[in-house]
């Protein structure tokens, strides 16, 4: 299993993505934490003043959709570089070209997982309503990692064949910006809309983090069902359609 | 397609040959007007222009067999195959047709340094390369200070590796990959690596692998080397086997066809 034989290799080019990413500023690691945090003020004077929002907690509330959205939108464009932007490894060597895909993936996760960190105090400072069920808050985490690894593996080989993907992605991530909860309540979605805007995990992810962190809230079963089966198909889509492209990435690349 | 894969076997000793190859062919699509966007798949579909290439025939119907601890040399011309021959081997690109069978673990010496990351230090990058060789974090712990002797880089351990010269580079490359303990070595000349007395040093090291029983695989313009180092050869002239078998009557065909 290239899983395990790999690990090291996957490990090691995960913290290499790191440390280059936090290198090349000087603020570095700072300035991945005050990107949202800018972000969330700014959007929070629009909305709340000019749009009047009423949401409980809608900083915080924001600030949560936010992070999560980041991991998506950062996940899969960084991805989807990590196949390209390598070439010697996919040319020059044989690895399995998953690895490549896979390190880039942990290492937006790493980040973002440091962005919920510093999320903690904010939620104290806010009065977010705090229970035990914030301990579920990283099992979602890990089953959002497996949606955003999946999208990634298909964007990534994706984008080997068709060079304007990122221009294509970036109108993507945008629309899909909108179609989440993360500026507006849900409450917005007029009714007969519902059902179909409830289909997007992404939605179901974000709500589902909100529950645990800031209103204190018991996983509802439906919700981590839907979002396991997200998962489970993400995954098995992404490494069917990177194992079928993958085959021509050494003459394309 | 099972059975065009490439298979990687464990070591085993039993059987005699370290390398077999079936068979293998490789075609490569030239497109008259290379597509790489979205836009232009979807212009080329409104204006109904068809998608027209050329066939390249890269390898045809190549079949060989190395023996474990020979030391076998690829020969032709440039743009015949050769290094399309190695990338298969390597893993790098996927035959047509044909198979191949490896008895024990590969090391692609197809570029030196694969992976070395300029903002990286000389010790993370030694880290990463033995990775990507296939080492484990234990492996090059215990053999980061023969890497580095063998370098001579030591004093340069904590230094940026875009601050290293082009020479000292090289010499880290050669040194880390070198240690990966393969059984097969595959080789497109890169023994032309620093000054005179480091290649010295990496003519020994080649010799001590050989000496160890390794099987090498060498592709190389130079006949002088070749004809030192490989018992066996085979000629590759237009994707197809012209000649094979002992080194001296391969090279007389090779410079005959050069003519």
């Amino acid at each position: 299993m290239w899983l395990m034989q790999y690990r090291d290799l996957i490990w090691n080019l995960t913290i290499t993505d790191l440390k280059i990413k936090y290198q090349s500023s000087v603020l570095g690691f700072a300035w991945s934490l005050l990107n949202p945090l800018f972000m969330m003020l700014v959007l929070y004077f629009v909305f709340s003043n000019v749009f009047r929002f009423t949401q409980e907690h809608y900083a915080l509330y924001i600030l949560v959709g936010l992070i999560a959205w980041r991991f998506l939108a950062n996940g899969t464009s960084v991805a989807m570089m990590s196949i390209v932007g390598k070439p010697s490894l996919v040319t020059k060597i044989y690895i399995p070209r998953q690895i490549l895909v896979l390190s880039s993936t942990l290492s937006s996760f790493i980040s973002s997982i440091l962005e919920f960190c510093v999320l903690i105090p904010l939620l104290f400072i806010f009065g977010a309503n705090i229970t035990p069920y914030v301990l579920f808050f990283p099992i979602a985490h890990v089953i959002f990692f497996f949606i955003v690894y999946g999208l990634s593996l298909m964007v990534a080989a994706m984008y080997v064949y068709y060079r304007d993907l990122t221009q294509i992605w970036e109108v993507v991530i945008q629309i899909g910006f909108f179609l989440s909860p993360i500026v507006y309540p849900i409450s917005m979605i007029p009714a007969q809309y519902l059902p179909f805007y409830v289909l997007n995990p992404v939605t179901i992810i974000i709500e589902t983090y909100r529950n645990f962190l800031i209103f204190g809230l018991p996983p509802g079963l439906k919700s981590m069902v839907y979002l396991v089966i997200s998962a489970v198909i993400m995954m098995v889509a992404g490494n069917a359609l990177f194992n079928r492209l993958e085959r021509r990435f050494g003459e394309l690349i | 397609m099972a059975n065009n894969r490439y298979t990687l076997k464990k070591k085993n000793l039993d059987n005699t040959n370290a390398i077999e190859v079936d068979h293998l062919s490789k075609q490569f699509r030239i497109p008259h007007e290379r597509k790489i966007t979205v836009y232009q798949h979807l212009a080329g579909l409104i204006s109904g222009g068809s998608y027209s290439y050329e066939v390249f025939n890269a390898l045809q119907d190549i079949s060989f067999t190395v023996e474990h601890g020979e030391t076998f040399g690829v020969i032709g011309p440039n743009g015949s195959g050769k290094s399309t021959l190695l990338k298969i081997l390597a893993g790098v690109l996927y035959p047509d047709s044909g198979t191949v069978h490896l008895n024990g673990k590969i090391a692609p010496f197809l570029e030196l340094g694969v992976g070395f990351t300029p903002d990286l230090t000389a010790k993370e990058n030694i880290y990463l390369y033995g990775a990507i060789m296939g080492l484990s974090k234990k492996e090059i712990a215990s053999k980061y200070d023969e890497i580095l002797d063998f370098a001579e880089l030591k004093r340069f351990e904590n230094m940026k590796l875009k601050n290293f010269s082009s020479g000292m580079t090289v010499r880290l490359a050669f040194s880390t990959a070198i240690q990966t303990d393969p059984d097969i070595l595959l080789v497109d000349e890169v023994l032309a690596v620093g000054d005179e007395s480091f290649q010295r040093k990496c003519g020994e090291k080649i010799d001590e692998i050989r000496e160890a029983g390794k099987t090498i695989i060498l592709v190389s313009h130079a006949m002088g080397t070749v004809q030192e180092l490989c018992e066996r050869c085979i000629l590759i002239h237009g994707g197809k086997i012209i000649e094979s078998g002992e080194t001296e009557k391969v090279i007389e065909r090779y410079h005959d066809i050069l003519r």
